[in-house]
């Protein structure tokens, strides 16, 4: 007991000491002047060089620079690890991405040459942002997601193909509401992108549209105008959707599906050949990438990935690619877009802005696939209806959306299993997304 | 914050209405372009299978108007084939016979070796 009150006690003195030296910042205040007198070393204030030397170990510590904003983006960053571990939203994303929101929002003494905050040159995690700066790591992600994905679903069944065309309206309708809100197109665009549901499309187009680089106009005074780097809010507004697909989704599917309409049992897929799948990501390479070259890295690497995988001799490189790269990846695409949000750049009226925006680009995509679903179902024989819950899967997010395409149909019947149908407008949705992406870069760059 | 938003709708121009339709008309048409490729390829594989089939004299088969088979068929039989080539010596008569040993005596029927050297009755 006495110890632990001698131990208190000797903390609280530490730290009253160390608080009446904070008034002088070493850095940022005049340069103490300092004179040498009976072996210490004093300054105007009349400091000895230890005390100088607590000042400045406090003056660097997060206490002394914690801001409000510091402690919101610790609590988010804390919100995300948590939802991951106790709902299992997206373990594999939110973990690394919450991890790094509390990596980038320790707070530190900025322009201090200390060379760690994700911003400044020469840190650590400035040359591991490269690569989301830079657009490198989503064509990597895309090559381990082509390795591991099975087309066949979509294959057997290419109509389901259009549900994730449909699905994009997020895209669209979501960029002109980025217009009205006064964003610049190129802006619009990338924010658009969220409602594509694909992380990794998101960041791509983001870091060739708002990137904080390129120039899109001139001050008055001649003045080159940058565009803004939205990296940060858009890659995380992505990834949080996509991980809350399972909340965001189910109430607008009851809400625009009939119990009836639920109860839809679709004809089981039938077998596809091997030639056939290796025909897939052949076609649809020199397909989608005539129609839009600019998504070139996206979907050349998605198709070959693919091709890796369905070759059949090329095991080796499939299993890497949907093994350790695509694991490597991720863990440094997490961190890095998770630091990024650095509360002096992320806490701004337009990352809410974006979050909005996003939030509404989910609904409308989700809600356009199921209505397409529906549509189509005009059109089709009573044997061959689609169960309009499939539409949903249009928004990427694969393989969330089909998993909740599924656990909504069970609920409804719990026999009738959707997984392998929704799977088709999923990984459809993944091309179209990417193709999306292409045309917005070819009309705003 | 939500209540400083400005709505501008001018900024809804000439160029923002095309790329938005364009863009969407153009994921449409690549994705029903893919829809057509991929409709066409099963029929195209068809017609060779067909052929093949004819040449080995299997009209009635050949001439059935869809070929392919659903993937549950197709897991069936693989079932059935694992079962017969996995375990089909596992499969036994389920008689029980009395054999009686040619010799009189084997230690394993000795009643001297049921028991412990150092029992003792209780």
């Amino acid at each position: 007991m006495i110890k632990k009150a001698i131990t208190v006690f000797a903390i609280l003195l530490v730290l009253a000491m160390v608080s009446g030296f904070t008034h002088t910042n070493p850095l940022q205040g005049k340069k103490s002047e300092t004179s040498i007198s009976n072996h210490s070393v004093t300054n105007s204030n009349g400091q000895s060089e230890a005390e100088q030397g607590i000042a400045r170990f406090w003056e660097f510590t997060g206490f002394a620079n914690v801001t409000p904003g510091h402690l919101i983006m610790l609590i988010v960053g804390l919100v995300f690890i948590f939802l991951a571990i106790r709902f299992e939203y997206e373990p594999l994303l939110l973990i690394p991405i919450g991890v790094g929101i509390l990596i980038g929002n320790i707070p530190f003494l900025q322009n201090a040459g200390l060379k760690v905050g994700i911003y400044e040159d020469g840190s650590v995690m400035n040359y591991l942002y490269f690569g989301v700066k830079y657009g490198i790591y989503p064509p990597l992600i895309f090559l381990g997601i082509g390795a591991m994905t099975d087309f066949s679903s979509l294959i057997s069944n290419p109509r389901l193909m259009l549900l994730g065309a449909a699905a994009q309206v997020g895209i669209f309708a979501t960029f002109l509401g980025a217009l009205v809100l006064g964003f610049h197109p190129a802006e619009a665009g990338a924010i658009g992108i969220i409602g594509g549901a694909d992380g990794p499309t998101a960041i791509f187009l983001s870091s060739k549209l708002a990137n904080g680089i390129n120039i899109i106009g001139q001050t008055a005074a001649g003045d080159p105008v940058y565009v803004k780097n939205l990296i940060g809010p858009i890659a995380i507004a992505a990834y949080s959707y996509m991980a809350l697909v399972p909340v965001i989704q189910p109430p607008i599917m009851n809400l625009l599906t009939t119990k009836r309409e639920r109860l839809i049992r679709m004809k089981p897929p039938r077998a596809v050949s091997k030639l056939e799948k290796m025909l897939f990501p052949i076609i649809g390479l020199l397909l989608t990438t005539f129609i839009a070259p600019s998504a070139l890295p996206l979907l050349g690497m998605l198709f070959f990935g693919n091709i890796l995988k369905e070759s059949g001799v090329t095991k080796r490189l499939a299993e890497t690619s949907r093994t350790s790269l695509i694991d490597i990846v991720t863990i440094l695409l997490g961190i890095t877009v998770g630091a990024s949000t650095q509360a002096d750049v992320f806490l701004t009226e337009q990352s809410i802005m974006i979050f909005i925006l996003g939030a509404i680009s989910f609904m409308i995509a989700t809600a356009g696939g199921i209505t397409f679903a529906k549509v189509m179902n005009i059109f089709l024989s009573r044997d061959n209806k689609i169960n309009p819950l499939v539409g949903a899967a249009g928004v990427s997010a694969v393989p969330d959306s089909a998993r909740v395409v599924q656990t909504e149909g069970l609920k409804a019947d719990p026999s009738n299993h959707l997984l392998m149908h929704a799977m088709a407008p999923n990984v459809a949705g993944v091309i179209g997304s990417a193709v999306a992406a292409g045309i917005l870069l070819s009309f705003l760059l | 914050m939500i209540a400083k938003m400005t709505f501008d709708f001018s900024a809804i121009d000439e160029f923002a209405v095309t790329l938005a339709i364009v863009g969407y008309v153009t994921v449409f048409a690549a994705l029903v372009l893919l829809f057509y490729i991929y409709s066409l390829i099963p029929k195209i594989i068809d017609i060779s299978v067909r052929q093949k089939l004819r040449r080995r004299g299997k009209h009635k088969i050949a001439e059935k108007e869809n070929l392919s088979m659903v993937g549950e068929e197709n897991a069936a039989i693989a079932m059935a084939l694992h079962l017969f080539f996995s375990e089909s010596h596992d499969e036994e008569s389920n008689v029980l016979t009395f054999k009686d040993s040619m010799r009189s005596y084997t230690p394993w029927s000795s009643r001297i070796y049921n028991l412990n050297e150092y029992y003792r009755r209780p």
